[in-house]
Parts: C-alpha cells; structure tokens; sequence
C-alpha cells in the first residue's frame, strides 16, 4: 500500500507517525515526508490538519493507525468542523499496537462510523490493493477533507527505529514548503 | 485585581502578528474567546482537548502561520506529552496564555483551594517554560515579552493569568 502511494505521489506533504515512520522510508525519501515520531502520541493528524489550514494549496497526506487514532478520538470531531479540502487522513487499521509489540485494541470499534459520527462528510473504507490503486488518484486530487480505513496486514519485519532529531525534521519540512527559518 | 480586557487583550494580539488562535474557552476566558470570534484578522480554532490544540498549533506555526493558544491550567497539565513532543522538543515557539483556575478563591483565602491552584506555577516551571503574570490591564506588556521570548529562543513560552478578562 505505501509503495503505491509512494509511486503516485508528487507534491504532497506526506505526514507518517508510529510503524509507518519505520516503513514509509523503505519507499520514500522527499523533501515533504515528515516523520512524526514523538512528536505527541495520537495527534499525527492534528498537526496535519494545523498544517493544511496553513497551506491550503498544498495536499496534506497523514498516515496513522487505529491505535493512535483511540489516543485522540476527538480529533475526529475537530477535523469534522475545520477539516480543510487539502487533508486527507488514511487510517492504517490493524487493530493492533504494532510498534509495540501488536497487543490488540478495541477489535468491535467501527472507525467508520465514528468518523461520519463525528462529522466528517467523505469517509470511506477501502478493503483491498487493487481498490486502493484505483481510488488513490481521486483520493489525491479530489477535495476532502477525507478520511480513508484502510484494512492493513503487516507482511515484512519492521526495520529499526532510527529517526532524526525532532528540531531538524521541522526545519527541512518547512525548508521543503519555502518557509524561511524563524 | 479584576482581569484585562478582552478588547485591549485582543488588539495586542492582532499588533503582535498573531494569525490564529486555538482556544479551548473556560469560564475565566469566555470574554476574551468572544472578543477573539469579532476579529476580523485572527482565525479561532476551539478542540476538543488541549494536547490536540498544541498539536494543531504546531501544525500552524510549520505551515508558516503565527499562532496562539489559550487553555486553562488543566488543560496545560492534560497536554504535557503534546507540548514536549509539538513544542519544547522540535524547537516551536508557541505562545500559552494560561487561565489560572484557582488563584481568585485562593488569593481571597477560600476554602477549600482547588487543587489545580498549586501546581499551576510549578508545573511550567517543570516544563522550563519562561513566563509572566497577567493580572490586570497594566500587565498586558507581558504577552509582547512572552512573545519575543518565544521567537527569540525557538520554544514555548507561558503568560500565566489569574483574574480572567473583562469584556
């Protein structure tokens, strides 16, 4: 799934946090990923959607799993009411804490219907790889804010964690937008 | 002791630059937040939770904009890991204007003192955050300081209030 989406982006801020910070790098190395590793457990998106209320030109891509996702259930709600057309969130649903060790989460949890519940108007659940490289073009171009599910199985072993210091991920995303240093 | 005023509160804000405010409103605020929604020039965002305001703010501040949070003392002791994770540690200058909820009643000498009173102060000083008072209209230099520390320094910086706003 990231491959393809690695394939197809372009200029698109792509915001990773937990396991996807381990393997979004096995397939991307651009100027606009950001690692978001420790910046605040659960608020990946939160920080996305900041970011793209302050770049409305630009696509604003989170990747972050169901785990985070139970750290800050509001932030649905939140992206319900100000979520901007550039956002768009993809819900990497394992029903486990991967990075962790895959202890599992809520399994009855509807991810969903929370999300339509809490007023996000374009959600939808994407079942399998060939749906996805369909969707995906629509997915990036398409105004939103959306927010995908997607139903993700882990197939290779999680490399490392070897992340850069947290001050410098910003300044080289915020190099990559054109905005000069404070 | 009686507070700012919301209007004067809210036109230092706009002189300073600030483009956005992300306000969780309490009781002790609900002037200035009011006063914040009539400004033409500043954008209010109001989360659910204080750790998401940071991290949104966070959000603002890389996409290029100036932005400036308003929670309570609870709120700041909800979002310690956010405000480590979205702002002491990467460097961003985000600007807190901190209600105290608990000074009037324990300045007063009430009881009981409600136990967000003592920790307030040294919370943020555990967080190494440089702060002031705002207690009244003659302090409201306080947020420029604060502000220019912020920037000056790249981290969070506080301004700490007690008696809430007046309209």
């Amino acid at each position: 799934m990231l491959r393809v989406l690695a394939a197809r982006r372009t200029d698109e801020v792509v915001i990773t946090t937990m396991t996807a910070t381990l393997q979004w790098p096995l397939v991307s190395s651009h100027p606009l990923d950001f690692d978001f590793l420790a910046f605040g457990m659960g608020h990946a998106s939160d920080f996305g959607l900041g970011l793209a209320l302050a770049r409305p030109e630009r696509k604003v891509v989170v990747l972050k799993g169901d785990g985070g996702l139970l750290m800050s259930l509001g932030s649905l709600v939140t992206m319900g009411r100000y979520g901007p057309p550039n956002l768009l969130v993809l819900l990497l649903e394992n029903r486990s804490y991967e990075m962790t060790g895959g202890q599992p989460i809520a399994p009855k949890a509807d991810f969903v219907a929370l999300a339509r519940a809490a007023g996000i108007d374009k959600v939808e659940r994407i079942e399998d790889l060939g749906a996805f490289e369909r969707e995906l073009p629509s997915l990036l171009t398409e105004p939103g804010p959306r927010f995908v599910v997607l139903p993700v199985i882990n197939s290779e072993p999680l490399p490392p964690v070897a992340h850069t210091d947290h001050t410098e991920r910003v300044v080289r995303l915020r190099r990559g937008l054109g905005i000069s240093p404070p | 002791m009686n507070g700012a005023s919301a209007a004067r509160t809210v036109a230092l804000i706009e002189d300073l630059g600030f483009t956005d405010v992300v306000s969780i409103p309490d009781g002790e605020s609900r002037h200035l937040h009011r006063a914040l929604l009539e400004s033409p020039e500043i954008e209010v965002y109001s989360p659910t939770r204080e750790g998401e305001g940071i991290a949104l703010a966070a959000g603002l501040w890389v996409g290029g904009r100036k932005p400036f949070i308003i929670l309570q003392n609870t709120g700041l002791m909800e979002a310690g890991d956010a405000l480590r994770g979205c702002g002491i540690g990467p460097s961003i200058p985000l600007l807190l204007l901190v209600g105290w909820r608990g000074y009037p009643g324990a300045m007063s000498g009430a009881l009981p003192v409600d136990s967000a009173f003592p920790y307030t102060e040294p919370l943020i000083r555990a967080w190494e955050l440089p702060h002031r008072r705002l207690m009244s209209d003659d302090d409201l230099g306080v947020i420029g300081e604060m502000a220019a520390v912020a920037e000056g320094t790249s981290k969070p910086a506080a301004v700490v209030y007690g008696y809430g706003f007046t309209p």
